[in-house]
């Protein structure tokens, strides 16, 4: 049995406190965005997480040869990892050298251009972010959409761009009585293959390895393994976010150690085998069509499109940067399409969702505000702010436009 | 179980959140079945109650005004000394006469526990608690801190004696919580008990909303239906913040002429209030109520957009909730007690007057973002009960007296 892990990597950036009485002297990014605020937060979970996982991780596959791990790692944070922590960068260049690490693909901007009425933007991110990536190495054949986004039609889309696997939850309400340890294809998608994320084994070291009131705990790697050993089927998708080692769980819990055990337990299993979503791909029949005709993805216990468009405030925000999208590209100006596409950040969406007003949750964790409402104050200033730059830049364009009136 | 409690208004004669804990505590308590005998001044008129468990006392007129003496001199000097020792006499005179009327009635009655109100009844309390040997409850609404900048020593020192020969301090937030524990009061007798709403009461009913569309009959021309109405409600006093308001407005006008500042309440600081819109070029922006009766007050909140409470000194704020409960989004200091309570608030430092501002604009521009905060709010203040208040209280009652006690 196969054991596919995959981690993201992602810093969202992080937008400034925008004053309505600004006065606009300020170049356009460092008006919306908080590079300080950013700088401080990459360099102390690169201090905490990024640097050392990637110290191990290097170790690990020296010294284990049958060791295969994947990472999807966004423009948004390669650009931040580049200028704030440069040894990052260059230690996930040094990971892809040992030619046992997939990249996989996605947006650049960790967007949910997959969900815009007009797909172009959507593809243009992804081309975008395989050109960002081959600073790092050359991305493989899988594609993973912002936040495991899944439906028929992106899974569609992605066989159209030459991807051969795709990743997405794995999902009960998908599967029924089918379980996601196999590889399926995908309704109307061609032969590209789906694979599913166990949720239960991923969830084991993302979420409860350091909750003392699980019953399991403590997780060794030994009994982890033996857990995964245990397990039926083709292939075990183990997809969690890189920032658990080190961010989600910090270092005195024990995960650094779980990982530095984790490739040796699994090698005196047998059946075990460590491999990456395109040799899955590649090697693995599809057992069957997994059938998904609207959204899902892995977040919140909805599991589907809400944690960013959940409400009348995420639906608007959401609405008003698509509208833009004519208007930017007719512009021609590199810096506000570049800044149009950094507000696309699914996180700016994230913080305004009003799920944790009910039961405090994990917006709130990783929330830069002290509400939704606030949130959404912030974003829409600046979203208005940039509509209002856009609509006088046009304004002033030598190019005479239709409904100009001259 | 038993509790004679010392109070000191009721509404409708009330000139504080005091008077309304009271009110809904004697009742909710009432409910669950404590025998209530509370002792409060001749107001002249008959305080009917049909609670089966209360019982209303009035005991003898007094002149005693709780905010009396924070009235400014015209002179300094002379006439303020005779309003201090008024207000301390009077106060003095009410808790002699409190202390007669409860130790009287206890050979009948047979009292379990005293509980008195801030520093006004709690020198009848303290003697109470001696000559009767009944356990001393003390519930601190505000200190004196609170209530005026230049506080006087010998109300402070009466506040210090409560403090000490309590047997339970209940307040109702950690910011006063604090504020005791540095007035020298151990920290193991305070309990923090937030207040509720009655949210019923302040529910917009479908004639309220009438009162958005007064054009229609003739009256009150300043409620155009197209201005945006913020609201101030509270005493007008330095603690309240009602400048920064003026200040926050003249900003928010700048940008956004169409909006009505509604200022209601009364309190030493009307007088510079007004000429200070006045100077500031805010007359037709900014208009005085006065001090309004409460069903005004459910009328106001009604129509208002946007309640914004500026205080620099807020124990609780009650008018929060009051506003909450009407449906209408709220803008509060950080430095209240209900913020510590509430999540459905734009939270603001008093003292920022360009980012309180800000938010102002920006929650006057965004409809999506008042219509969640008015759904958000309302939910959340239907969960703020005086039951919750009132069960809280009682198990601080069992606290000193025994589960077992009846």
């Amino acid at each position: 049995m196969k054991i596919c892990m995959y981690f993201q990597v992602h810093q969202p950036m992080r937008l400034a406190n925008f004053s309505v009485f600004a006065n606009g002297a300020r170049p356009l990014l460092a008006t919306y965005f908080d590079s300080d605020l950013n700088r401080q937060i990459m360099q102390k979970v690169a201090r905490k997480c990024y640097a050392p996982a990637n110290r191990l991780m290097l170790e690990l596959l020296d010294k284990h040869p049958d060791f295969r791990v994947s990472y999807s790692i966004t423009g948004v944070f390669l650009e931040q990892c580049r200028e704030f922590a440069p040894e990052v960068f260059e230690s996930f260049r040094d990971l892809y050298r040992t030619g046992r690490v997939e990249l996989l693909s996605e947006t650049y901007y960790h967007s949910l251009s997959s969900l815009f009425q007009n797909k172009l933007e959507f593809v243009n991110q992804v081309e975008m972010h395989k050109d960002a990536m081959s600073q790092i190495g050359t991305v493989g054949r899988a594609f993973r959409n912002t936040e495991t986004i899944f439906s028929n039609e992106i899974a569609f889309m992605a066989q159209s761009m030459g991807y051969t696997s795709i990743l997405s939850e794995g999902l009960p309400q998908v599967l029924g009585w089918r379980s996601p340890n196999y590889v399926y294809g995908v309704a109307g998608a061609g032969k590209i293959k789906a694979l599913l994320r166990n949720y239960q084994l991923s969830d084991d070291v993302g979420y409860r390895f350091s909750s003392k009131a699980w019953n399991e705990y403590p997780l060794t790697a030994s009994k982890y393994a033996s857990w995964l050993s245990h397990s039926t089927g083709d292939v075990l998708n183990i997809f969690m976010d890189y920032e658990t080692f080190g961010e989600h769980h910090w270092e005195d819990t024990g995960i650094f150690e779980f990982l530095r055990h984790l490739p040796g337990e699994a090698a005196r299993h047998r059946n075990l085998e460590f491999s990456t979503p395109s040799i899955v791909a590649a090697e693995t029949e599809a057992k069957g069509d997994i059938d998904v005709p609207s959204a899902i993805s892995w977040a919140d216990a909805e599991r589907d499109t809400s944690a960013w468009l959940g409400n009348d405030m995420q639906r608007e925000c959401f609405s008003l940067l698509q509208s833009m999208e004519a208007q930017v590209k007719e512009s021609g100006d590199g810096e506000l399409l570049h800044a149009w596409r950094m507000l696309q950040n699914s996180d700016h969406l994230y913080y305004l969702s009003t799920k944790s007003l009910s039961d405090q949750d994990v917006h709130n964790y990783f929330s830069p505000y002290e509400s939704p409402f606030e949130a959404y104050i912030n974003f829409m200033n600046i979203l208005q702010d940039f509509k209002g730059r856009l609509d006088s830049r046009m304004a002033g364009s030598p190019v005479p436009r239709m409904h100009s009136g001259n | 179980m038993r509790v004679a409690m010392l109070g000191w208004e009721f509404p409708p004669y009330n000139s504080g959140g005091l008077g309304v804990h009271c009110y809904e505590l004697t009742r909710k308590l009432a409910n669950l079945g404590v025998e209530i005998d509370f002792f409060m001044p001749d107001t002249g008129q008959c305080e009917s109650c049909s609670y089966p468990n209360l019982r209303i006392i009035q005991v003898c007129k007094t002149e005693l005004q709780p905010y009396y003496h924070y009235l400014k001199p015209q002179k300094p000097g002379a006439r303020q000394k005779i309003k201090f020792n008024r207000v301390t006499d009077a106060a003095y005179v009410y808790n002699r006469m409190l202390e007669d009327a409860v130790s009287r009635l206890h050979g009948s009655r047979k009292y379990d526990i005293i509980h008195v109100h801030d520093w006004l009844t709690v020198q009848g309390g303290i003697g109470l608690k001696h000559r009767l040997g009944l356990p001393l409850v003390q519930t601190y609404h505000s200190t004196e801190y609170d209530r005026t900048s230049n506080p006087f020593e010998y109300i402070v020192g009466i506040e210090k004696a409560g403090l000490y020969h309590s047997d339970r301090v209940i307040t109702v937030s950690n910011r006063t919580k604090h504020r005791l524990v540095a007035m020298g009061c151990p920290e193991y007798k305070i309990r923090v008990i937030y207040n509720g709403v009655d949210w019923e009461k302040f529910a917009k009913s479908p004639m309220l909303s009438h009162a958005r569309q007064p054009e229609r009959q003739g009256k009150q021309p300043y409620f155009q239906r197209k201005r945006k109405i913020v609201l101030f409600l509270g005493r007008i006093t330095e603690q309240k913040g009602p400048v920064n308001f003026l200040l926050a407005a003249k900003r928010v006008v700048e940008k956004y002429p169409d909006v009505l500042f509604l200022i209601a309440g009364t309190g030493d600081l009307l007088p510079t209030m007004i000429n200070l819109s006045i100077s500031l070029g805010l007359s037709s922006n900014v208009m005085f109520l006065g001090r309004i009766s409460e069903e005004d007050s459910r009328r106001i909140y009604a129509i208002a957009d946007l309640y914004v409470m500026p205080s620099m000194s807020e124990p609780f704020g009650i008018t929060a909730l009051e506003a909450m409960s009407s449906a209408t989004p709220i803008m509060i200091s950080k430095t209240s007690g209900v913020s510590e309570v509430v999540r459905t608030a734009i939270k603001v430092d008093f003292w920022d007057i360009d980012a309180m501002a800000g938010k102002m604009i920006s929650l006057l521009k965004f409809d999506t973002l008042r219509k969640a905060m008015s759904a958000h709010g309302n939910s959340e203040a239907r969960r703020l009960t005086w039951d919750k208040t009132a069960q809280s209280t009682l198990l601080v009652y069992h606290e000193l007296l025994g589960f077992g006690g009846q």
